[in-house]
């Protein structure tokens, strides 16, 4: 705990520091491999987020928007916790409706992107990405693939802006060297 | 106890070798207790060390775990690889691969103590939000034990010595108050033993079993004490018996040879002279024929009664036989001396006797002197002169 206020501290401070990239997943061969990976990477990545206000056992939505450029398919794989409906949206839908609690931003126009990311402000939405390997643009869980490695980085300043609680564990692993 | 052959052993030592036994028996006992407890405790909390431990280890790969990072599950495993006492970490995921593992660059200090403490690992299951994710595996080693039981042997053996220590000082103290008194009762015992010191005792001695060995031997030593008393009369008694006649209780024939000789040499060696009287009763036999025994035999005692009357400070009666007396007289200047006594003697004799029956008997005496040396120098030749002198006055008064 005292080690997340560290970095979200710092990140005020430093805030061209705040973005890490580090974790990194193995990837098992064969055709589903990398998409498999994505998945349980994405399902990891929710289970360490806290949504406040919200029982434990209510069912997320994940919209995805855009095209996914490491997985054919967004199916989070989440152990033990509840199920994630995964809904394709657009932009605009997803805004308009404002009932996402996860968005998975594949490839869109800039335009979009940026519409979204100003728009999550101070909502309790976690923003996730395959389309930022240096994780600039405002998501606040961006992963990056190579060929047989799958990692992630935190944007500690998209955390900080909003009332999602992370594990400061996932922080530190995200933030990680 | 000098004089006695060297014992195979002494009491003390008994005693001490008996308290050495029943000390270490009892030291051992307890530091063993102690060791066992001390062990289990030890083991209980090296146990819960490691659980700890392993339960840190679990909360800090659980997200690595999940990510299935090993650099991740790495750096979760850092705090552990700084704690002393771990020497191997593994983590295994949800399908038992090897994730990280984690080896100590410090060898075991003591690979025995490792062994007893920590045979096998610590396995604990990281569990996510109730589904098993991984394992962490946790070898402990005995780095952080081995000082405890350094100090604890240290301390442990410290602790034995003092108390085998002081429970020998004990032992030695009670000993000292044992073998004081039975060497007091065993110094009174060869004293009476050895010494004829019938009158020592045995003092109080302060304990109640000691005390009654003591007044039991004193009970004996009064008893013994009374028995050499009683004895010694009768033999004074029968020593007496020998010497004298029961009758009149005057020295007899034996008593009178050894007196008579021992005057004779006394006289020899320039002492005074003496002189010998043999007093022999006048119709004695007709006077116990006439009036029976017991009337002789009471003639015979006031004879003797009235002839010891007659003597002085050193003169010395004896009867000789049936109604025959001798006197020793001395010291003899003359002749003259001699005979006074003999008229003494003759007037003391001369009242009537009173016989048992009633009757009174006038008794009469001859007395014959013989003078050391004049008339013979040595004890026969001198009781034959008198006994000659006597007869020739027993003649005289016939006429």
């Amino acid at each position: 705990m005292l080690a997340s206020l560290f970095l979200i501290g710092a990140t005020f401070a430093t805030p061209q520091m705040s973005v890490q990239a580090a974790s990194q997943m193995i990837v098992e061969d064969g055709a589903g491999g990398m998409t498999g990976a994505v998945n349980r990477m994405i399902g990891g990545i929710i289970s360490y987020v806290t949504w406040p206000d919200r029982a434990q056992a209510t069912p997320l939505t994940l919209c995805r928007i855009g095209t996914p450029r490491l997985a054919e398919n967004i199916a989070p794989a989440v152990p033990g916790i509840p199920s994630v409906t995964v809904r394709r949206t657009t932009a605009s839908d997803a805004i308009a409706k404002g009932d996402c609690d996860i968005l998975f931003l594949g490839r869109m126009p800039v335009a979009d992107r940026s519409r979204l990311i100003e728009w999550v402000h101070r909502r309790a939405v976690l923003t996730l990405t395959d389309d930022d390997p240096s994780c600039l643009y405002g998501a606040m869980f961006c992963l990056a693939g190579g060929s047989a490695r799958l990692s992630f980085a935190v944007n500690l300043d998209a955390i900080a802006r909003g009332p999602l609680r992370v594990d400061p564990r996932v922080l530190k692993i995200g933030a990680a060297p | 106890m000098t004089d006695r052959k060297p014992p195979h052993t002494t009491l003390q030592k008994l005693l001490s070798r008996f308290h050495f036994g029943i000390t270490l028996f009892a030291v051992a006992l307890s530091g063993l207790t102690i060791l066992l407890a001390g062990v289990t405790a030890l083991r209980g909390y090296a146990d819960r060390n490691l659980e700890l431990a392993a339960q840190l280890g679990a909360y800090g790969v659980e997200p690595a775990l999940v990510f299935k990072d090993p650099q991740a599950a790495r750096e979760g495993l850092a705090a552990l690889t700084r704690m002393p006492g771990i020497a191997h970490l593994r983590v295994l995921d949800d399908r038992d691969r090897l994730l990280t593992e984690w080896r100590s660059p410090e060898s075991d200090p003591a690979p025995l103590l490792t062994r007893i403490f920590f045979p096998e690992p610590f396995v604990l299951p990281v569990r996510r939000n109730g589904s098993r994710i991984g394992t962490v595996e946790i070898w402990g080693d005995s780095s952080t034990l081995i000082d405890y039981v350094r100090i604890g042997l240290l301390a442990g053996l410290t602790c034995l010595m003092i108390t085998a220590l002081g429970t020998i000082m004990l032992a030695r103290r009670f000993e000292y108050e044992l073998v004081k008194p039975l060497n007091e009762i065993a110094t009174v015992a060869h004293d009476v033993r050895l010494h004829r010191r019938f009158d020592k005792r045995v003092q109080g001695l302060g304990i109640a079993e000691l005390d009654r060995l003591g007044s039991d031997i004193n009970a004996l030593l009064d008893e013994l004490e009374g028995w050499r008393g009683h004895m010694e009369d009768e033999r004074a008694m029968l020593a007496h018996q020998a010497s004298h006649d029961t009758l009149t209780a005057l020295p007899n024939r034996a008593a009178f040879d050894e007196q008579l000789a021992a005057r004779m040499k006394r006289a020899a060696q320039g002492g005074t002279g003496f002189a010998l009287l043999f007093i022999d009763a006048d119709n004695f036999k007709a006077a116990n024929d006439g009036f029976g025994h017991a009337a002789g035999d009471a003639v015979l005692v006031a004879l003797s009664d009235r002839i010891k009357s007659a003597l002085r400070k050193d003169d010395f009666a004896a009867r000789i036989g049936g109604d025959e007396f001798v006197v020793i007289v001395e010291p003899v200047e003359a002749r003259s001396d001699a005979d006074d006594l003999a008229d003494r003697i003759r007037t003391a004799v001369a009242d009537p006797i009173d016989l048992p029956g009633g009757e009174s008997y006038r008794a009469a005496i001859s007395i014959g002197v013989a003078v050391y040396p004049d008339d013979g120098d040595d004890g026969q030749a001198l009781l034959t002169a008198a006994d000659a002198a006597m007869y020739a006055n027993k003649l005289s008064h016939r006429t």
